[in-house]
């Protein structure tokens, strides 16, 4: 579904992403892992449109949109929902989720999208007419979330939705994005919190400084040294190890 | 381009422009006895009128970006004083300029007293905010008896015999204010003044963090320009004879002032002059054969052109072409001494930084939670946290670029907590910015030697290009002395960076994210760079991702979550510990 | 100081609520833009002018009724707004460099005014300007009646258009993070150039009210930007209502002004606002 092809984005002259290559399929979920800086959010900006790229292809349905104009991107069927939500603070909840359906196809089923989103986050029901800015982290995300979900994407890009969230909601969460995924949404999830995100995906990348150093299925990655050693510097010890599988005491 | 690199504080005498330019004031000011026309006389006043007025402006506005629209409410002040104090009290003429001059920078003194201490008020909003002062002082002058509203007449005023005719001698008054303003706009231009000045314009916040005392600098700068525009307003009184609030404060004077500016080049001292002499001779020569309202259109039409394509300026324009290569001079290139070796961190000495409980809130968001931790002289501290810790806050806190919002940090004994951020750099700390912040219009030689300048050191002009050589040296930037910021890769304005901080001879150093970005190749000269820095005696705490650096570097680490620190140690057992383990890479759902 | 009469006051307040409104509706276009696409107009008040040139001309010499004139200077001058939309933004000027631009133009358009309708005070002499109702012991003049009934009325369509339609939010949406926005389908070259049309479009009508209203002369152009920009900045960038409101209130306290002091000490009440907000709340400002 979608095709990312040895694209490169540069700021002036230093580069942030560097032949990067990946693939998403029909209702597939994968995650991108890596340290601060490796380009994370760089890649999924490039995907969404909101960040030109410099050299490479991007394929989508089969359809090459690597030039597309930013606003173009929505219709052909990618949703965002951006690192730190980036939600329109100033406008309430309703407004947001709406907007998310700005696009014509989406705009059309606004209604039917709107009770499924609510269904998923029921508690957003009570602050829908609440400036967006008003609400807690956790909601935030929802919103946002669910603002995606409104474009009825055909891939769902999410950059870092666990960041500043307590771990009870980061659960609750995840488990609304596992739904998302089952109901036939192709996702892509950048995030930070390796463990958690290696559960939830089928198959993983894992950047550094601007590649990709490492792919594979989620659960054998896991256990490769290359993401110890991108995040922590340190080779992997049994100890460390141990403590990232379930059944641990820590 | 901006002030030269480090005209070092020669006296006018020694100039070498010097004695061309007192034979062309000489030969300006014999004019009138040369037999020039009155036609002529009147044009050359309005020239240095307007150059008074242009330049005066220009060195608040233009040095520092703080653009104001409401010079005219300086040039009316001198004006209505002149007019009054000669007019109804009967002083003589000459006797009422410094009173003018006086007031004038009273009531600019006043206003910057207030204003430039409202961090949101600038740009826009302060071109608009003098503006407002303006019509308020214009209402005030109607409605009280020092005007009134009929307005002041000086046909009875004597002119004084300076020329030989009255004309002459208000041209010969202009002429004299003209030199007197160019000579102040050219002096600060040169000054330390002039270099801080054009520090707050490229980046406000950075020159405060470098040791620039930006509020003080601002105020000087306004109270000069304030005081010039009202010995031009006194001396103006005289010529019209007939002053009104109406023709006084309306808008043409704000606005001219700002066209001739960017006309002849905002960032140099002479450029308003250039301007005023472009507009001025237009006007007169042009626009006599041409209908008026062309003149005024082409006018504006000139004001769009130029901001759209010829932004610096023509003085900025011209000089373009020739930038100073900024080649040493055979003197600068003996490197002074290095600074005394501090001892490698072996027992404890005292702490060189104390932090205890230290708090920073943004709008009930805890981004520093009650953190206390030590720094010892000598060392090399690794800050370390998943994204979001509080690790730049810390820096951010500490180096007073943010207030803290509770807890304490003392430096050498000192306490740090409440200080404003230059006084912090004064004191010996000094800190890089995860992107790079240099000052845009600066070269890199020019962006070194303001810190040598205005930080820890505190050094003249002179030792500061010398100092700055030598970090330019050390950072492997010498070739790209005269070089501006934007033409530098990210690797070498990341060490321009470091030649900043470095500049200001601290004894602490703060590194935000200083690899980041960098290729292997880059990231490891960059290590053995810190290393040298701290064999040179500065004590070292850096923010880092790349972990092989902080493995190779560290003597202690030290991470945040959340805000809060939750391990301190050697490197190795630190990023062992499970809890810091979890927080980079998180708990899984089940655990 | 005299204290006037009751009748003297309440028709003082009355006159302030509608040049209030006027302000309103001149603001409204200026603050749209300021607010939304990060521009100062300053030829926003030349359009005003030229506007009020044009319907003056249009009533004066073509004998046309000057409301007819709704139908034709807005759209005209919507055209206008899109293509120097279009021209300015292909040069990616800063809000400050704006302010300067769009003064020059504004200067063009002064002499351009001058030099075809000349210096001479021209006044737009129609049936309503004589017209007008009494409402107890008060007169409520008809032009004036029509520059409150238009302003407020345009004010609620704008306000209702930007909390209530797609189009409007797409709007504020832009405003508030461009590139999110174009990430959900908002094409902001576009609704920019829309946005620039309906803002010089309402410069239009607020021209034509201002012509009904005052007798023109185009050395004026200016004496407005002061108390203008004190309703825009009180009445919050962007905002619909906001500038009304605000505009009544500078109006009101102008006219009681006048009316228990002289009027030449009427401006020291907008601008003294101004200054006030700017240091007290300069971030209610900020857009």
């Amino acid at each position: 579904m979608l095709e990312v092809e040895r694209i490169e984005v540069r700021y002036g002259a230093a580069p942030a992403l560097w032949e990067v290559s990946l693939a998403v399929e029909e209702a597939e979920l994968v995650c991108v892992v890596g340290p601060n800086g490796a380009g994370k959010t760089t890649l999924i900006n490039a995907i969404a449109g909101v960040q030109p790229v410099n050299g490479g292809v991007l394929r989508f349905k089969g359809r090459d949109i690597t030039r597309l104009a930013s606003h173009r991107f929505c219709e052909t069927g990618i949703a965002i929902v951006p690192e730190g939500r980036r939600l329109f603070t100033s406008m309430t909840v309703r407004d947001n989720l709406e907007l998310g359906s700005f696009v014509a196809a989406a705009r059309r089923r606004r209604g039917q999208t709107m009770a499924l989103v609510l269904e998923l986050f029921p508690v957003l029901e009570a602050k829908l007419g609440d400036a967006a800015g008003s609400l807690s982290g956790g909601q935030q995300q929802m919103v946002a979330i669910g603002r995606a979900l409104m474009a009825r994407p055909q891939l769902l890009l999410l950059d870092e939705p666990s960041l500043g969230l307590a771990p009870a909601i980061v659960l609750d969460m995840f488990r609304a994005i596992r739904e998302i995924n089952a109901q036939g949404t192709s996702v892509l999830l950048v995030e930070q919190n390796v463990a958690m995100a290696m559960e939830l995906a089928s198959r993983a990348y894992v950047m550094e400084e601007g590649r990709i150093v490492a792919e594979g299925l989620a659960a054998e990655l896991m256990s490769r040294p290359e993401i110890r050693r991108a995040y922590l510097g340190v080779e992997a010890t049994q100890s460390a190890s141990a403590s990232l599988h379930p059944g641990s005491s820590s | 381009m901006s002030p030269p690199p480090g005209r070092p504080k020669e006296g006018l005498a020694s100039h070498p422009a010097m004695l061309p330019a007192a034979l062309a004031i000489a030969l300006l000011a014999a004019l009138p006895w040369l037999g020039l026309p009155a036609f002529y006389e009147s044009f050359l006043y309005l020239v240095c009128h307007w150059t008074i007025l242009a330049v005066s402006w220009n060195i608040l506005s233009g040095y520092s970006g703080y653009f104001s629209f409401g010079h005219g409410a300086f040039f009316g002040v001198g004006m209505y004083a002149s007019a009054y104090l000669a007019a109804n009290l009967g002083w003589p003429f000459l006797l009422t300029l410094a009173p003018a001059a006086a007031l004038a920078a009273l009531l600019g003194l006043a206003l910057g007293a207030v204003v430039f201490r409202v961090k949101a008020v600038r740009g826009e909003l302060f071109a608009l905010l003098t503006l407002a002062v303006t019509f308020v002082v214009a209402t005030v002058v109607l409605n009280t008896p020092i005007d009134g509203g009929p307005g002041v007449y000086l046909h009875s005023v004597a002119v004084p015999e300076i020329g030989p005719t009255p004309s002459s001698s208000l041209y010969l008054m202009a002429l004299a204010g003209a030199v007197a303003t160019l000579a102040i706009a050219w002096r600060i231009f040169v000054a330390r003044l002039g270099i801080g000045l054009f520090a707050i314009h490229d980046d406000e916040d950075v020159a405060e963090v470098m040791g620039v005392p930006t509020y003080r600098y601002k105020l000087v700068a306004f109270g000069t320009s304030c005081a010039l525009a009202g010995l031009a307003g006194g001396i103006h009184a005289l010529f019209v004879t007939y002053v009104t609030v109406a023709e006084t404060f309306n808008i043409t004077v704000p606005l001219t002032v700002v066209l001739m500016s960017v006309l002849g080049g905002v960032r140099h001292w002479a450029g308003p002059a250039v301007g005023a002499l472009a507009i001025t001779s237009l006007h007169y020569f042009f626009t006599a054969g041409i209908d008026p309202l062309v003149g005024r259109a082409a006018v504006g039409a000139i004001l769009v052109a130029v901001i759209l394509f010829m932004p610096q300026g023509i003085l900025g324009f011209l000089l373009k072409r020739r930038r100073p290569q900024a080649r040493p001079a055979a003197s600068t290139a003996a490197v002074p001494a290095a600074p005394t070796r501090r001892a490698a961190p072996s027992g404890r000495s005292a702490p060189l930084l104390q932090v205890r409980n230290l708090s920073k809130s943004f709008k009930g968001v805890r981004a520093l939670d009650s953190v206390s931790l030590d720094v010892y002289p000598g060392e090399i501290l690794g800050l370390l946290g998943p994204n979001g810790s509080g690790k730049s806050t810390f820096i951010n806190v500490v180096s007073g670029h943010f207030p803290a919002s509770g807890g304490d940090i003392q430096f050498e004994g000192r306490d740090l907590v409440g200080l404003p951020a230059h006084r912090i750099a004064r004191s010996g700390i000094a800190r890089t910015y995860q992107i790079p912040r240099p000052f845009a219009h600066m070269s890199v030689l020019q962006n070194v030697s303001l810190v040598a300048m205005f930080g820890g050191a505190a050094l003249d002009q002179r030792r500061a290009l010398e100092q700055a050589w030598q970090w330019l040296d050390f950072t492997g930037l010498r070739d790209k002395a005269g070089a501006l910021p934007d033409e530098l890769n990210l690797h070498q304005r990341k060490f321009l960076e470091l030649a900043r901080a470095l500049a200001a001879r601290p004894r602490l150093v703060l590194l935000d994210e200083v690899l980041s970005g960098l290729t292997p190749g880059e990231i490891n000269d960059a290590i053995e760079l810190i290393r040298r820095i701290r064999d040179r005696g500065a004590t070292i705490v850096f923010v880092e991702h790349v972990m092989r650096a902080v493995v190779a570097l560290a003597d202690r680490v030290v991470v945040l979550n959340h805000g809060r620190l939750i391990a301190e140690g050697p490197c190795e057992s630190v990023m062992k510990d499970s809890e810091v383990v979890r927080a980079y890479l998180g708990a899984p759902a089940h655990a | 100081m005299t204290l006037p009469s009751l009748n003297l006051l309440l028709q003082s307040i009355l006159s302030g609520i509608f040049i209030g409104a006027l302000y309103g509706l001149i603001g409204l276009g200026l603050g749209l833009a300021w607010g939304l696409l990060r521009q100062i107009n300053l030829a926003h008040f030349g359009l005003l002018f030229l506007g009020a040139y044009l319907s003056y001309h249009m009533a004066t010499v073509w004998g046309i009724d000057p409301l007819l004139t709704l139908l034709v200077i807005p759209p005209l001058f919507f055209v206008f707004g899109v293509v120097m939309q279009w021209l300015l933004a292909r040069f990616e000027v800063s809000p400050f460099n704006s302010l300067l631009i769009t003064f020059g133009i504004a200067v063009v358009m002064e002499s351009a005014i001058q030099a075809v309708w000349t210096a001479d005070f021209r006044r737009l002499e129609s049936h309503y300007s004589q017209m007008r109702f009494t409402v107890g012991s008060l007169y409520v003049p008809v032009p004036e009646l029509l520059t409150l009934v238009l302003s407020a009325g345009i004010a609620i369509l704008i306000w209702a258009a930007m909390r209530y339609t797609d189009l409007g939010k797409a709007m504020r949406a832009m405003a508030e993070d461009a590139p999110i926005a174009a990430a959900f389908g908002i094409n902001q070259k576009g609704l920019s150039l829309v946005l620039a049309g309906i803002c010089a479009a309402l410069a239009g009508v607020a021209g034509i009210c201002l012509a009904l209203t005052f007798t023109l002369t185009p050395s004026q152009i200016f004496a407005w930007v002061g108390v203008v920009f004190a309703a825009v900045m009180l009445g919050g960038l962007g905002s619909a209502i906001g500038p009304l409101v605000a505009g009544m209130i500078i109006g009101v306290s102008e006219a009681i002004t006048m009316a228990v002091a002289s009027p030449s000490w009427a401006p020291i009440v907008s601008f003294s606002l101004l200054i006030l907000v700017l240091l007290f709340r300069p971030g209610k400002i900020r857009a």
